[in-house]
């Protein structure tokens, strides 16, 4: 830290002439980029003897294709030139990795590789935005099929392709939407660090991530995924040439995440400040540290099931093609290894936000630290044990659902945990109910449906009825949606001001807020009745008896939408027009709130000393 | 800025993205109404016939399936949907409610072995039976199909039931080409002609597939053309 | 504790909890929790019974009761979050300031033991209920076996046939007989599908090269939806039939007309 402290008072100009990573951009990213994918494309074309099946020859150049793509793209915005120079036993030269760094580039380090940790989170913070924003517009379609019986919309493989690209985009949008633009934005700040651990691996996760986009819209080029976003085999065995693109898109991804999440750990295992001792790390910092070390195993398996799909589907393999001795129950298990896990790798951030943002609102420290960071790990830890509770109903040794039956339940007692932090801190305070605070009333009720919902269906009996129907649809969406995206939400009104230096638009944020909140509890009323009278979910057509519960779904959908794009106008509004924030608007403690804005370079003039743990609110008590 | 141009801006900026979201809702739907190739209303006639003590006026229908290499859209990199084989003219069949509906396929293709040999049994036409080339049978052998026509929708309040399950023999040649006809079925005689009838009930919305695996090698045959929509899937409307 | 007559006496953990109760924040959080209690042992009584569809088999009698029973043991929970939601929404800080600080409550750890010893215990009810519920639906399958009606089912993309080897009858629909009980033999004959016979409260996934089982007993004479709830392509949607739970004598007559043979 001090070298580049040091280096950054001195200001040496760097040479635009000097280096080849002064002319890298992401320009010359997407020109290599497709010149890497059109050459694998057209010499495999040539190459590929015509033998092999049509559709298996097809597999393999459409993968390559992509894969050299992303590739290309990382070769052609700079991403290797640090480990070519390592390779020819040199480095960097300071002025490069202060060039790297971004100093004084303006608005064109957003476009570049670039190793400021908050330009990562700004391009996070507009990656995740666009997700969200096609897979909620693939929301709107999907109800809007959904809005009368009959199909009269789309067709059904247009629907099914929606109802999988819808999952995957928001799948990897809420994986991101808080470890990314907050994670890597804020968190090094509230830590009292100069940067992430290791800056170019940052920039790597967030290019390797933006790589993988293209190859997800491809999908719909080229005939879309009939699948769903768990693309059980063999069923995406059997699907059309869409499916690489998924297929692609998940192998990319998992690259981007493990990278993301060792560095994030590294970040806050190595850098706290002096005196942040693990009792004094800010709770958003414990939450969303254990949800990317949850991640970094995880998501390997799904990764190795992408895989052996592919390898199915090029060569043949057979890994889950039961005619030659493979098992499709070797997937859902891979899938699910991964899949369980996942959806605390996406709760816990956001949860964590929330227990950041209430002791500011109610001006009380933080209830029980101990009880939140016990409940955050005992989450993760039973987490993993719990993945068969998706097969109960997939004929694989049904003997084995009594106990993961008792695994799964035992996850309410460290998620009332989160709850009793939460509520403690309430207790008794008077919240001060602005924007950030009005999420946390939304978590504590939308997680309370979703978790006793969870109960249900964590039952092995009940989940012989509630299984594969529309009832699971809104459970999840009441946990991931209701609870974790609304933690995301809130973040971003309660980092705007030190993320953009100016406060997000008021009022826009609580229309937006009731838009989505109202909406969301008529949405997913309908769809938890329209399951309760048995509709199964990811149907594109369904009988008339589901007709006016749907049709309070699609009305829901519709406020939500609207409310969302309030949302979007009041963040590009405020980015440029907002009223100026105060250094500190909330009058919070953590680190993030002691440094101006625009934050400078290595974040602290002086590196900070921590001497107690940043929830020294209220007065004491007789 | 004032009030009144930020709010006028909050409010035309919500309108913009609510046109965007719809606009992209139109493209879908201007799609999807394409990929059925237009409509294929049966033809109904003065004539009536009486099955079970009850009149119903009688109604008839020309399909085919082949290989339409005259109609198909270059799709992707090799391999085209060119090759696909499909059920024709349209996939969108109408028919009259309440009605004797006679349908005619033109099959022209080879064929092998079906994974449910329950779909080589005729289901669901007047007397349980369909007529090939002039002889009426109740079943095709399982390992002798080219296709089948299979009828079904879902079972809900709002229509009649319906489900007719047709086998359709395979075309017994090694070079499959020879039998590929242009786009208008019933111009090559090589192939057999399957003729059947069943009663419609009301008003309602169907689909049909092909339950033969034709589907390029893929896992159980179904993907490929037996995956993308309009092929060898195809809805009908009985109105 | 020292003697009787010490004046700084400590209040007896039963002094300080009647104590406690008798504070105006905890009254009116009670209040609440009461309320919120009631409404949501009002809403599992009727929301289940009053959506899901006819009871028509013993197991799915048994769910619709777990679906209830689930609901009275989450209302204590739910009237606890709850309760405390809106006890505080209540004394919310109007302005554009930040609020005056509250108490500085860093923990109370009677507080967390009673809390996390509740959800506990909540819990295992929770997981204890299941278990019997499970057993007994495993032993009620056990003891019907040797009289049961066996019936392949196979899932093809996108319509489901049944089979009625005892009887020489294929289907597309799944008729059965009442109060006897059937064996489902469920395979695929490609992808995942998941058979669904939406009110005999049954399902369980076709596997291809697998046979699953499942099992129950039909009580109650009317038309079942037969649907599939695992996504298996193109037309997933479609891959729905009916069928009817009839009267023995019905039952027998159908199969008659279908060329089988009565048993």
């Amino acid at each position: 830290m001090t070298t580049l402290s040091q280096q950054v008072s001195n200001r040496p100009i760097p040479n635009p002439k000097k280096s080849l990573i002064t002319r890298l951009n992401m320009g010359t990213g997407l020109i290599v980029g497709i010149a890497f994918a059109l050459a694998t494309y057209y010499s495999m074309q040539t190459t590929l003897d015509d033998a092999t099946l049509n559709f298996q020859r097809n597999n393999q150049v459409l993968l390559a294709t992509m894969f050299m793509w992303s590739i290309g793209f990382l070769v052609g915005i700079g991403a290797f030139i640090g480990p070519f120079r390592w390779l020819i036993g040199k480095d960097l030269t300071a002025e490069e990795q202060l060039y790297l760094a971004g100093d004084g580039q303006g608005i064109k380090r957003y476009f570049k590789y670039c190793t400021d940790h908050k330009v990562v989170g700004i391009q996070y913070l507009w990656g995740v935005i666009a997700m969200l924003a096609v897979g909620g517009s693939m929301a709107m379609m999907i109800r809007t099929q959904l809005a009368q019986p009959g199909a009269k919309f789309i067709t059904p493989s247009i629907y099914n392709s929606l109802v999988g690209l819808h999952g995957i985009t928001m799948i990897v949008a809420m994986i991101i939407v808080a470890t990314g633009p907050f994670g890597n934005f804020i968190m090094p700040i509230m830590i009292g660090a100069a940067d992430m651990a290791f800056p170019r691996l940052n920039a790597l996760s967030w290019w390797v991530l933006f790589t993988a986009i293209p190859v997800l819209c491809s999908a719909w080029f080229l005939g879309g995924i009939p699948t769903g976003w768990t693309a059980y085999a063999p069923l995406s065995v059997q699907a059309g040439p869409g499916m690489n693109a998924f297929i692609a898109t998940i192998i990319i991804f998992a690259v981007s995440t493990a990278v993301a999440g060792a560095n994030i750990t590294a970040t806050v295992i190595s850098m706290r400040a002096k005196g942040m001792t693990w009792n004094r790390v800010p709770i958003f910092v414990i939450g969303a540290t254990i949800s990317v070390a949850l991640a970094v195993p995880a998501f390997p398996t799904f990764m190795v099931a992408m895989i052996q799909t592919a390898m199915d589907r090029t060569f043949l393999t057979g890994f889950f093609d039961s005619n030659v001795g493979g098992s499709g129950w070797l997937y859902a298990h891979l899938f699910w290894i991964m899949g369980h896990p996942e959806v605390y790798v996406i709760l816990l951030p956001g949860v964590a936000i929330l227990m950041e943002i209430v002791p500011v609102f109610v001006r009380k420290p933080l209830f029980s630290y101990t009880a939140a960071v016990v409940g955050f790990a005992g989450i993760a830890g039973l987490s993993v044990l719990v993945w068969a509770h998706h097969m109960y109903m997939s004929g694989w040794l049904p003997m084995l659902n009594g106990p993961f039956m008792v695994t799964t339940e035992m996850i309410s007692i460290p998620t009332g945990l989160i709850f009793l932090v939460i509520l403690g801190t309430l207790w008794n305070g008077k919240p001060w109910l602005k924007v950030p605070m009005l999420g946390v009333y939304a978590f504590l009720w939308n997680m309370l449906i979703g978790g006793i919902t969870g109960l249900y269906l964590s039952d092995v009996p009940a989940d012989n009825y509630l299984h594969g129907s529309m009832y699971v649809t809104a459970h999840f969406h009441y946990t991931l949606m209701g609870a974790a995206l609304t933690g995301a939400v809130a973040g971003l009104s309660y980092w705007y001001p030190k993320m953009t230096g100016r406060m997000l638009n008021e009022r826009a944020g609580y229309i937006s807020f009731w838009f989505v909140q109202i909406g969301f509890q008529i949405l997913y009323l309908g769809m938890f009745i329209a399951g309760a009278e048995g509709q199964p979910r990811r149907v594109s057509d369904y009988a008339q008896m589901y007709a006016n519960s749907n049709r309070i779904s699609t009305f829901g959908a519709y406020l939500i939408g609207t409310g969302f794009i309030v949302l979007l106008w009041a963040v590009i509004h405020s980015w440029r027009n907002g009223v100026i924030a105060p250094m500190n608007p909330w009058g919070a403690k953590t680190l993030e709130w002691t440094v101006p804005y625009p934050v400078p370079l290595v974040n602290f003039d002086t590196p900070p000393v921590v001497t107690s743990d940043p929830y020294g609110y209220g007065k004491a008590v007789k | 800025m004032t009030n009144t141009k930020r709010a006028a801006s909050a409010i035309l900026s919500t309108l913009l993205g609510i046109a965007v979201v719809g606009a992209v809702g139109i493209t879908l739907h201007t799609l999807s109404a394409d990929a059925l190739r237009g409509k294929l209303v049966a033809t109904k006639s003065a004539d009536t016939i009486t099955v079970d003590g009850k009149n119903y006026p009688k109604a008839s229908v020309t399909m085919g399936v082949y290989p339409d290499r005259a109609t198909a859209v270059e799709h992707g990199s090799k391999p085209t949907k060119k090759d696909y084989v499909q059920y024709g003219p349209s996939n969108h069949v109408v028919l009259p409610a309440h009605t004797y509906v006679t349908m005619t396929l033109h099959v022209y293709d080879s064929g092998d072995k079906l994974n449910n040999p329950y779909f080589g049994k005729v289901v669901g036409t007047i007397g349980g039976t369909i007529n090939i080339d002039g002889v009426d049978v109740s079943s095709v052998a399982p390992d002798a199909v080219q296709h089948t026509f299979t009828l079904h929708g879902l079972p809900t309040s709002s229509q009649d039931p319906l489900f007719v399950n047709v086998p359709l023999p395979h075309v017994e040649v090694n070079d499959k080409d020879e039998f590929i006809p242009t786009k208008d079925p019933g111009t090559n005689n090589k192939g057999h002609t399957v003729v059947f009838s069943f009663l419609t009930g009301g008003k309602g919305e169907y689909v049909f597939n092909c339950e033969y695996p034709c589907g390029d090698g893929t896992y159980a045959n179904f993907g490929a053309a037996m995956g993308a929509y309009g092929y060898m899937s195809g809805k009908v409307t009985v109105a | 504790m020292s003697d009787h007559n010490d004046v700084h006496l400590e209040p007896t953990p039963g002094e300080r909890f009647s104590k406690f109760l008798k504070r105006g924040d905890i009254r009116e959080t009670l209040a609440w929790a009461a309320f919120y209690t009631a409404v949501f042992v009002v809403l599992g009584a009727y929301f289940y019974p009053k959506w899901m569809p006819t009871v028509m088999s013993t197991d799915m009698k048994a769910i619709e009761r777990l679906m209830v029973v689930f609901t009275f043991i989450s209302a204590p929970v739910c009237g606890f979050v709850m309760s405390i939601f809106t006890q505080t929404l209540r004394h919310r800080h109007k302005g554009d300031t930040p609020p005056p600080d509250g108490p500085m409550i860093r923990n109370n750890r009677l507080g967390v033991a009673v809390f996390s010893g509740v959800a506990s215990l909540l819990t295992l009810t929770a997981v204890i209920y299941g278990l019997i519920e499970l057993n007994s639906s495993a032993e009620a399958a056990t003891k019907d076996a040797p009289n049961a009606l066996v019936v392949e089912v196979t899932g093809n993309q996108w319509v489901w046939s049944f089979n009625y080897p005892s009887l020489g009858v294929e289907s597309n629909m799944l008729n059965l007989p009442i109060d006897r009980p059937v064996i489902f033999r469920i395979t695929s004959a490609d992808v995942n599908h998941s058979f669904w016979p939406v009110q005999l409260g049954v399902k369980a996934d076709a596997n291809h090269l697998a046979t699953t089982l499942a099992q129950t007993t039909p009580t109650k004479l009317g038309t079942i939806d037969v649907k599939c709830a695992e996504l298996c392509g193109l037309y997933h949607a479609y891959m729905e039939t009916s069928g009817e739970v009839m009267t023995v004598s019905d039952f027998n007559n159908w199969v008659t007309a279908q060329g089988g043979h009565s048993a």
